[in-house]
């Protein structure tokens, strides 16, 4: 019970860190992103195909958005109280180090997911596809999943290299997710993009209609297997972090 | 209450502690220290911040790191400035007393009172970022003490701050230990002096001394202090002055100054002062070692890099330095002491 209410603490102080003028007005700027680029397609390809601005929306929001507003949100987990002069602050607290790390991934997903929803919307608007009431509930279902799977995985580096937590979650959403997520291999297993391409793949009825090779890079298990994996992994990579942090000292001269 | 044997804390190949063993009873106790003498250090280890690499840490009996029992008794003012700029006090406190699991109607109100405590005033719903100095110490020593901890372990709570300032900060920390334990480090030495605390002295990483003030005052007044003056004559008053037991080393600086080491100053100034005034010596200055608790820190400080041992004085023995330890007022002991 204490546990969690340091973690609704840390979540409610991170989130009033992020309604600053600047943080809304960037995450503005990134919900507004794709929309930009559909009505740009859409005005260079003269009307897009359905399944195509599908695809699109897929890699814009789920993707692209949820990427960037974890990458901004997840990655200074220690680093920002570190030079905030509030690490010391919040370690020397019981349970502290546990709460910082769940609270600021709550914030993160929270953060984000508000973010890519009103993105996901502004976008399916932009698009200008037929069912976009069903198209909604898919893509945000995604956008949860990926906020969920994505932040734990930007727990990893923010905890291990907390100062290059940006340069080192990129490299890793790059590996992890766009190279072992992409292999036709057991390793695919262990990303989050295989879950969420293999979900939309199922909502949107487009298993049969797949060319064989494209096949190999969709997992066939159904959707309640995709969800548990996608919980399972993010558990897994918290946990990780979590064990990390735990340990995790830093010199006086560091804290500054 | 707190228990450090044989601690070292090395970061890579730096040492931040060496071997220091001490043991702190119930009370306030200040630890001094020159900057990078390993006082942060030191509180990080006390505060569950940081683990040991060789020894062992105990606070009210048990291990502090990652130790929420302990932690939960312990309230913790860094030294670095609090640049969470956005939040006024009254949010940085009740944020902190939640994140210590309270509920957010009692953090609230334990934030409150701890903010009248420290008399931060109308400032408590500003934010930080338009503070002062002096206001943003008091922010984070009520963050400390909200959750009304056992031990309150402050790191240099009065730097930056102005003369006023700082004396509101030492009444307000004396009024709250009151029955409740405090471990003060800093290198402002008189506002350690005010809060009664007993002294633990750290140079070099190594706890060098321990005790209470006049413990520690007695152990420099055992050592060779330096008597510096400037005379007309000063060859004679040399010879006046190893004419006894008084002298334990003697050198000139120029043709005027006569510099003598002795563990008897008072005596030797009176012996000097005798002789000046039968033999109408002129003496121009007469300089003892300063005899404040500065002094003496100054002298521990010079002891443990070895100035005034190279000179024909006897050089401080760890032993003599550890020695003060015993068994003090305050309940401070100091079992490993540390020569230059």
């Amino acid at each position: 019970m204490n546990a969690w209410r340091g973690i609704i603490a840390v979540a409610g102080f991170q989130l009033r860190r992020m309604l600053t003028p600047q943080r809304i007005a960037l995450g503005l700027a990134g919900a507004l992103f794709p929309a930009a680029v559909m009505l740009a397609a859409r005005r260079i390809v003269g009307g897009l195909d359905r399944d195509f601005a599908v695809v699109l929306l897929y890699a814009l929001v789920p993707e692209a958005v949820c990427m960037l507003g974890l990458l901004v949100t997840m990655c200074p987990l220690v680093a920002d109280e570190l030079e905030r002069g509030t690490w010391q602050h919040v370690v020397v607290r019981p349970g502290g180090r546990r709460s910082l790390l769940v609270g600021t991934f709550l914030a993160a997903v929270i953060w984000t997911s508000c973010v890519a929803l009103v993105s996901l919307v502004l976008t399916l608007l932009a698009a200008g596809v037929s069912g976009a009431g069903g198209l909604a509930l898919v893509l945000g279902a995604l956008v949860l999943l990926s906020c969920v799977g994505r932040a734990a995985l930007f727990a990893l580096p923010a905890v291990i290299v907390p100062k290059r937590a940006l340069v080192a979650s990129v490299g890793a959403a790059i590996v992890v997710e766009y190279l072992a997520g992409f292999l036709p291999a057991v390793v695919n297993q262990f990303t989050v993009s295989l879950r969420l391409r293999s979900l939309l793949v199922h909502w949107m009825g487009w298993r049969t209609s797949l060319p064989p090779d494209l096949r190999m890079i969709v997992d066939p298990e159904p959707p309640w297997v995709q969800f548990a994996a996608v919980v399972a992994l993010a558990t897994l990579l918290l946990a990780a972090a979590g064990v990390i942090l735990a340990w995790r000292q830093f010199p006086p001269a560091e804290e500054s | 209450m707190i228990s450090l044997a044989h601690v070292t804390k090395l970061y890579g190949t730096v040492i931040g502690v060496n071997d220091v063993t001490v043991e702190l009873g119930t009370g306030a106790h200040g630890l001094l220290g020159p900057n990078g003498a390993g006082k942060t250090t030191l509180l990080g280890l006390v505060t569950g911040q940081l683990r040991p690499t060789m020894g062992s840490v105990r606070i009210f009996g048990e291990r502090p790191f990652a130790n929420p029992r302990v932690l939960a008794r312990i309230g913790y003012c860094p030294a670095g400035d609090l640049l969470e700029r956005g939040a006024t006090p009254r949010e940085w406190v009740t944020y902190l007393v939640r994140l210590a699991g309270h509920a957010a109607a009692a953090a609230g109100r334990l934030a409150d009172a701890a903010l009248e405590r420290v008399r931060i005033g109308e400032a408590a719903d500003r934010s930080l970022a338009t503070l002062s100095k002096g206001q943003r110490q008091r922010a984070k020593l009520a963050g400390a003490i909200a959750h009304a901890p056992d031990l309150l372990v402050l790191d240099e709570p009065f730097v930056g701050l102005d003369p006023v300032a700082r004396h509101d900060l030492v009444d307000l920390v004396r009024e709250w230990a009151g029955d409740r334990s405090l471990l003060v480090a800093s290198h402002l030495l008189h506002e350690i002096e005010a809060l009664d605390a007993g002294l633990a002295v750290i140079l070099g990483g190594r706890l060098v001394a321990s005790g209470d003030v006049a413990e520690i005052r007695g152990l420099v007044d055992t050592l060779p202090a330096e008597v510096r003056l400037s005379a007309d004559r000063p060859r004679r008053l040399a010879e006046i002055a190893c004419g006894g037991d008084l002298v334990d080393s003697l050198r000139f600086e120029g043709d005027e100054t006569l510099v003598i080491g002795t563990r008897h100053p008072v005596a030797l100034a009176a012996r000097l002062a005798d002789a000046a005034a039968r033999e109408r010596i002129a003496i121009a200055t007469l300089h003892a070692a300063d005899r404040s608790l500065e002094g003496v820190f100054d002298r521990l400080v010079q002891l443990h890099r070895g100035i005034g041992s190279s000179r024909g004085q006897r050089p401080p023995a760890a032993a003599d330095l550890a020695r003060v330890g015993g068994r003090s007022p305050t309940g401070a002991t100091t079992a490993a002491g540390a020569g230059s």
